[in-house]
């Protein structure tokens, strides 16, 4: 790859086409490496059902119905998840094209998930566990696939797996699976996304 | 024949901060400015230069009280890059086969 004479650009001179070429090229990977998100949300999420499905199971293993409740706690999710986005956009110099796309398909995630809830909760639909991870699986492997981030891929493989092994297991016991899930699916990938974000961000210092 | 290189975008400083464009929906000048190194001054005459051009468009706002420059590509600022682009390997390839 070529050098360019004059890193500052503030000379006109003109350039060579391969000089042209490689400028070009320096530029698109300047972004490229400048691209890190932070994994609060992943992170955030992950945890908190992870939390909620192991607290499930417990509910159902000594049948404290009352438990159930700790689901009321993504509500406090959602609320630290606006937050942390509206921070994150602001701090944010530049919007790339894929973030309208991925903001699209989790809102839509969350939107249909708030539905599958209130239509579960109100036709008492058997494994209804097995329809979560199926749907938890979307967002997490078009975000995997167009960010080209392998843990994703497989997490979002993984909650799809999950979906079918529900489908053959006694419903208190799918809790479980969707501990797995979300550890799998976010917390794991969070984990990783944090610790470069991390990294990219003392690199910067 | 060879095509003639876009004179607007066969400059340094302007070719990086199309470069820069092309890559995303759309940036803060401030942010163009730490990538191509180059100097306020210099950077706003390049970015007026290839907004009159039609290449970019610009949107001056506030952001927390500040004023805030956003810059993006236009269509007719892809399709000038994607010619540029085009003409340069068309040269390079002539290059090599000689």
């Amino acid at each position: 790859m070529l050098i360019l004479k004059n890193s500052n650009m503030e000379d006109e001179t003109p350039l060579s086409e391969q000089e042209s070429l490689a400028l070009i090229a320096r530029m698109i990977n300047k972004v490229k490496c400048d691209y890190e998100e932070s994994g609060l949300s992943t992170l955030l999420w992950g945890g908190v059902i992870t939390f909620c499905s192991i607290v499930s199971f417990i509910a159902f293993e000594i049948d404290k119905p009352w438990l159930y409740n700790v689901w009321d706690l993504t509500i406090l999710a959602v609320i630290i998840q606006v937050i942390v986005v509206i921070r994150e956009n602001r701090r944010k110099k530049y919007r790339s094209h894929s973030d309208a796309i991925m903001g699209g398909i989790w809102i839509s995630f969350g939107t249909s998930m708030f539905l599958i809830s209130f239509y579960a909760s109100k036709f008492q639909i058997p494994h209804a566990n097995a329809l979560y991870l199926i749907v938890y699986g979307i967002p997490t492997f078009a975000t995997g696939l167009s960010r080209g981030f392998k843990p994703m891929i497989y997490g979002g493989l993984a909650c799809w797996a999950l979906a079918i092994a529900s489908m053959y297991t006694q419903d208190g016991y799918t809790f479980l699976y969707s501990a797995v899930a979300a550890q799998v699916a976010w917390f794991i990938p969070g984990l990783i996304l944090r610790k470069r974000y991390q990294k990219a961000k003392s690199g910067n210092v | 024949m060879f095509k003639e290189l876009d004179p607007i975008l066969h400059s340094q400083l302007r070719l990086a901060i199309m470069s820069l464009l092309i890559s995303v929906k759309e940036a803060e000048f401030t942010f163009i400015k730490e990538k191509t190194n180059a100097t306020a001054g210099n950077l706003s005459v390049q970015v007026q230069k290839l907004k009159e051009a039609g290449y970019i468009d610009v949107t001056k706002e506030f952001k927390d009280n500040y004023p805030n420059t956003t810059c993006h590509i236009t269509q007719q600022g892809i399709k000038a890059f994607e010619e540029y682009v085009k003409a340069l390997q068309e040269y390079l390839k002539v290059g090599q086969s000689r």
